[in-house]
């Protein structure tokens, strides 16, 4: 049985939404019950701060669900919008979908962390509670940088007209472009939220050294995002480069794997320079007159652990270009 | 929502080749410029021991960020390097903030302005590498740590120049996507002045810092 266009373009609005707020809202909500674990032990320590550790809490579960808000935005925006029918069409739906939903994980998660962190140490060190929740807004906020991103090309998938560009190998395009962004945010909301984690805790061991354990914590988190970053470069570059008609299945599957191979690639390396991060922000509050051989080491350290990921930008872009 | 993507570009034929110019990003880079020599000018206009406003926040830029430059790259090298590491700063701030102003669009929304800004950056860290350790050591490098890493070495100083630009491009073109689209879908009711704050000042402070931090870590790394 055969169905027209119309029918193709609702069904993947309908999965897409689905998929957006499902995969969305796995990650907010690890990361605020993780806050919640941590303001009752935090309240536990030190009963007579509980309205200043409670306060904290919901300010950080507010920042950790705006990654899941994003993805309501678009599973809304899947669901009562009317898209023109298009053989493309149901392919970006779904891309775009696909994409939020699983950019809005890491990013959850990882903004739990500091919330959590900045909670217990409010418990350890009342007197620096507003330099705490400063360095937490900030860093929570850096957290999101990679949901934002899934967020940006979601947007503009939605609302780019792919209807002047050749069917074939333009559907892997959009597919691959929205995994890309979407599996390359996951591992780099994580790896940020446990540099921030790290550095809410310095702060309140040791509060003279906020300010280079803030900057630190800025430096740490930008390096981090690095994979995130290169899967948006390789996005950006499967939705706006023209390719060629072709009736052979074999590019339009270069491109699709060159978005998996993108956004797969991503996640482990980021992670693994949130490790790196996480301790040498640690190790800078407790031991401040090494904090250039420290950060030095982070950094030359997350260079190693990026190396997988520029091997997978290579080959993306050799999957794009050359294949 | 036309306003998507769309560059307002003015396309010059030259002798067979099309050159083309973003007009709009030109002019607001201009008014950041100007905006800056502005700021120079009343800042050091009247020095006093009881300093004026404009002098406070002259002095507080260039404090902070000497005192930065210094940290990571030692007292000799700072000299040299902290003039530009303070007036990147101040640029890139200005430039995240303009487009809370109406009518007015970051520069740095453009890849063109960070691509070049990271460029520079790139051969900047590089000089300063090949001038501390002289060309031999500076080349054995990339042979770190066997010969047959080298291209992979080379891949990854450039794929440096690709994360700084793109990170600054995306979050500012991506804060302006989420304003417009956003704004588009309240038909401007409220929520835009509360983006504005979190994209424009918020995120553009940040990233501003980022960027400026990033290329001082990159001359520090190239010179020890």
């Amino acid at each position: 049985m055969a169905y027209d266009i119309q029918t193709w373009v609702n069904v993947a609005a309908f999965t897409g939404g689905g998929m957006a707020m499902g995969f969305g809202a796995i990650g907010a909500a690890i990361g605020e019950g993780f806050t919640a674990a941590c303001a009752n032990e935090a309240i536990g320590r030190n009963p007579k701060l509980s309205g200043d550790i409670f306060k904290s809490m919901l300010v950080g579960q507010a920042i950790a669900e705006s990654a899941s808000i994003f993805a309501l935005v678009i599973a809304m925006m899947l669901l009562f919008t009317k898209f023109p029918a298009h053989t493309l069409t149901p392919y970006v739906l779904i891309a775009a979908g696909l994409c939020m939903g699983f950019g809005a994980i890491g990013s959850g998660v990882g903004s739990g962390f500091p919330a959590g962190a900045a909670c217990k140490g409010m418990a350890r060190q009342p007197g620096v509670t507003g330099r705490l929740t400063t360095n937490m807004l900030i860093g929570s906020a850096v957290c999101q940088t990679p949901a934002i991103f899934a967020l940006v090309v979601s947007f503009i998938l939605l609302f780019t007209d792919f209807s002047m560009h050749p069917v074939s190998p333009t559907w892997a395009a959009i597919l691959g472009a929205g995994i890309s962004s979407g599996l390359g945010a996951i591992g780099s909301g994580l790896g940020g939220g446990l540099v921030a984690e790290a550095s809410c805790d310095g702060i309140s061991r040791q509060p003279l050294t906020a300010t280079p354990v803030t900057n630190v914590m800025l430096l740490g988190q930008a390096v981090t995002q690095t994979t995130a970053i290169y899967a948006l470069l390789v996005s950006f570059i499967l939705m706006f480069k023209s390719f060629p008609t072709t009736d052979l299945l074999a590019p339009p599957m270069a491109l699709l794997s060159a978005g998996l191979c993108m956004g797969i690639g991503a996640i482990g390396p980021a992670i693994g320079e949130g490790f790196a991060g996480r301790s040498a922000v640690a190790w800078i509050a407790r031991n401040q007159e090494h904090i250039a051989a420290l950060t030095r080491v982070m950094l030359v350290g997350q260079a190693v652990a990026e190396s997988t990921g520029i091997y997978s930008l290579v080959i993306a872009l050799v999957l794009i270009f050359v294949v | 929502m036309e306003d998507l993507g769309k560059i307002h570009q003015l396309i010059i034929p030259f002798f067979g080749h099309d050159i083309t110019l973003n007009v709009e990003v030109i002019v607001m880079t201009w008014i950041v410029f100007f905006a800056l020599l502005c700021f120079g000018f009343f800042a050091t206009q009247k020095k006093s021991r009881l300093p004026g406003p404009l002098q406070v926040v002259g002095e507080l830029f260039v404090e902070h960020l000497y005192a930065l430059t210094e940290d990571a790259l030692g007292k000799e090298l700072s000299k040299t390097y902290a003039p530009l590491i303070c007036a990147l700063f101040m640029f890139l701030l200005l430039s995240n903030w303009l487009g809370i102003i109406p009518h007015l669009e970051e520069p740095t929304k453009d890849l063109n302005t960070p691509l070049s800004l990271g460029i520079m950056g790139f051969a900047i860290a590089h000089y300063a590498g090949i001038k501390a350790k002289g060309l031999k050591t500076y080349l054995k490098d990339y042979c770190e740590p066997m010969f047959i890493m080298a291209p992979l070495n080379i891949i990854g100083e450039l794929a440096k120049v690709i994360s700084i630009s793109f990170r600054l491009f995306g979050n500012i073109m991506g804060g302006a996507i989420i304003i417009l689209v956003v704004s588009y879908l309240t038909y401007n009711i409220i929520t835009p002045p509360f983006l504005n704050a979190f994209f424009g000042m918020f995120v553009g402070t940040i990233q501003a810092f980022v960027f400026t931090m990033l290329t001082v870590v990159y001359i520090a790394v190239q010179v020890n």
